[in-house]
């Protein structure tokens, strides 16, 4: 079993299969199985090839600089997508990961993650797809295969999964690459951002701060629009990374990950800023059978939010076109436009106006709205490498914190640069980043303090009206 | 169409242990020939890019275990394969007459869609030896009777017809591949059930807005 981990506790392990794997070069694999008796191999290391292996060892060690890989591939091996590297050279390493999941496969049995090390390689059987991923930043389990289910639901939202399903259906060889090319560059970006954005953490979405007033009236402006439009299911304003207001049809929500896609695309998309577009895109959450279409315009010059429409219905352009046109006038009318360029120039919300006493940072999520507030990283945090140790930070937090079955309400832990609290009430979840050797006392004393002074700001940093049409 | 500069070809190697089936792929990827036998245990893959017919063509060449004790690699490891190379020792009788047990075998466990069309190669190798028991003409005789199957008499240590006969694996996978319409019409449009988006929804306590 897999010990030293420092996740290991929170891990089920017993339900990983436990492989350890001995490598001494790619053309020289040798599997040794330690618990589970069904062996396709001898336990011993062959002796490398040497001469042969040199263009591996430079691919290798091309690939050992990054200390988190993602690999996609068909049923087949055949490769279709890696975060590093090329994969056409890559090619043999892709067939031993579908070697691995065959010889498993073939004890009916599913693997599912293999340790050496501080290696952890996790995967993700979504048949015609194998996704893979190999991280050496001492993630938990569960936060890996959610990276990939992400990765899973992008080449979802590109194909759809009745039409993925229907390609290798037919060819079990296909190459699907094929129809990828051009989404490569989104994954890339889905990854980074699993990487570095608490809501990917947390399950929830960011808000644009601003005062609820005019949150609400530009809502009533979008609201107004969609309402007339037969077929039109939701409507979104973004800025960034934050989502200004959602619009919604009766009985019909958005789930947090397929925002997330949406938000990806956007933020992905440099042309999305200079044409109005009209683009296909699968929800897989919504309806992983078929597309969406979606409006995407930046509102105006002057104002660079981004307004998506989706509909079912794929003749609807014009008259999603003439509804945006129609939502900018009014905004602009009614000084809306202004209030969103003052909530995207305005400094947003300091930590530091709470005023609590060695807090340094904390992340914020109401939990039945499944939207967060993550304040500006501040000094000590202010490098992008102390910014992702304390993400890492959280991510170890949360996942204690949600572990399936626990129910922990409160957790209290001093690590070597800071305090850490988890706090969870049936409300809100807190993940609270403190000084080090702050007492228990003075942390509990610090969410009561902080969850009154959120009560007067919550209104501006959180959306509390998703109107119905 | 689609891009055509990305393709990537599956090729799976079988036959009895020993007829040389990593020596030939060592000389066809690496042009490197050794005496020395070394069981391949459970598998090997070897990656190597060729021109074919003016398109740049990466080969995944995945070289298996002869030894029935290091097979079982399951089913999962034949799907999907673009072609399949048949290698026989001229000098062993016994590695000839396996060859019809690894076509079915493969037959089996791939399931191709087209079984009577796919593509095999034969290999017959080792032909710098003396001591040969495989006639040419056996052998012509045998693919022949399997569709016509195209047949190389090689030698990895020699590097006879190596690279000719992957040449040929190559081309004939490619043709397997290359035939794919494009699935480009779109799928049906989402059906608005009303009020069934409530268990629409996977993700448990996960929140929607």
């Amino acid at each position: 079993m897999i010990s030293s981990e420092e996740y290991s506790e929170n891990m089920e392990e017993a339900q990983e299969t436990d492989i350890s794997i001995l490598v001494s070069d790619v053309n020289n694999i040798a599997i040794e199985e330690s618990e589970v008796n069904k062996s396709i191999s001898e336990n011993k290391p062959l002796p490398s090839s040497s001469e042969q292996s040199n263009s591996y060892e430079n691919l290798f060690d091309q690939l050992k600089g990054h200390n988190k890989h993602i690999f996609v591939l068909s049923t087949a091996g055949k490769p279709i997508y890696t975060r590093f590297g090329n994969e056409n050279q890559l090619a043999s390493l892709f067939g031993l990961m579908l070697a691995l999941m065959s010889v498993t496969q073939d004890s009916n049995d599913t693997l599912q993650s293999i340790c050496c090390g501080r290696t952890r390689i996790v995967f993700v059987n979504k048949d015609p797809i194998i996704l893979v991923g190999v991280s050496q930043r001492s993630e938990p389990y569960d936060q890996i295969k959610k990276q990939l289910i992400y990765v899973y639901n992008n080449i979802i939202s590109t194909l759809t999964l009745t039409q993925l399903k229907k390609i290798f259906l037919n060819r079990t060889n296909f190459d699907l690459r094929r129809l990828m090319s051009g989404s490569e560059r989104l994954i890339d970006k889905l990854i980074t951002f699993t990487e570095n954005d608490p809501g990917f953490l947390l399950d929830s979405i960011s808000c644009l701060q601003m005062p609820s007033n005019s949150r609400d009236k530009i809502t009533q402006t979008i609201l107004t629009e969609c309402s007339k439009i037969k077929n039109l299911v939701f409507g979104l304003l973004i800025a960034q990374k934050h989502i200004i207001s959602i619009v919604r049809m009766k009985k019909y929500s958005l789930q947090v990950s397929d925002i997330h896609l949406i938000l990806n695309l956007i933020n992905s998309t440099e042309s999305f800023k200079t044409a109005e577009s009209w683009t296909p895109i699968c929800l897989p959450t919504f309806d992983s059978s078929g597309y969406m279409h979606a409006h995407i315009s930046y509102l105006a010059e002057d104002c660079q939010a981004c307004l998506v429409l989706l509909t079912i219905d794929h003749d609807l352009f014009f008259t999603l076109s003439e509804a945006k046109r129609k939502i900018t006038e009014k905004m602009r009318r009614n000084d809306c436009l202004q209030a969103i360029n003052d909530a995207i120039i305005r400094q947003p919300l300091s930590l530091a106006r709470a005023n609590i006493l060695g807090l340094r940072h904390l992340l914020y999520k109401i939990k039945n709205r499944s939207q967060h507030w993550c304040p500006p990283f501040t000094l000590p945090y202010n490098t992008d490498t102390l910014q992702q140790n304390l993400m890492s930070v959280y991510c170890s937090l949360i996942s204690q914190m949600n572990f399936p079955g626990r129910n922990l309400k409160v957790i209290y832990q001093q690590l070597t640069s800071e305090t850490i609290v988890a706090w969870a009430t049936d409300e809100v979840e807190l993940y609270m980043c403190f000084e080090p050797m702050v007492s228990k006392e003075c942390a509990t004393n610090a969410v009561t303090k902080l969850t009154q002074w959120m009560k007067k700001e919550e209104d501006s940093l959180f959306i509390f009206n998703i109107p119905m049409f | 169409m689609a891009t055509r500069k990305k393709v990537l070809l599956k090729v799976i190697i079988l036959g009895d242990s020993s007829v040389g089936k990593t020596s030939l792929m060592n000389q066809y990827v690496n042009k490197k020939f050794t005496n020395q036998y070394k069981a391949t245990i459970g598998a090997d893959f070897l990656t190597k890019e060729v021109m074919v017919d003016d398109r740049i063509v990466t080969m995944q060449i995945w070289d298996t275990a002869g030894q029935e004790r290091f097979q079982s690699l399951g089913v999962a490891f034949y799907r999907g394969a673009d072609c399949c190379v048949l290698v026989f020792d001229v000098t062993s009788p016994g590695s000839f007459k396996s060859l019809d047990g690894w076509r079915d075998e493969f037959l089996i466990q791939a399931s191709p869609s087209d079984p009577d069309h796919f593509p095999f190669v034969v290999l017959g190798n080792k032909v710098d030896l003396e001591n040969r028991a495989v006639s040419s003409k056996r052998a012509q005789q045998w693919c022949q009777n399997k569709n016509g199957l195209p047949y190389f008499e090689t030698s990895a240590k020699e590097a006879i017809n190596v690279e000719q006969a992957f040449k040929t694996i190559a081309r004939n996978a490619l043709a397997q591949e290359s035939d794919v319409e494009l699935y480009n019409e779109f799928p049906d449009q989402i059906k608005l059930s009303g009020g069934s988006t409530e268990n629409r929804s996977s993700g448990g306590d996960n929140c929607a807005c």
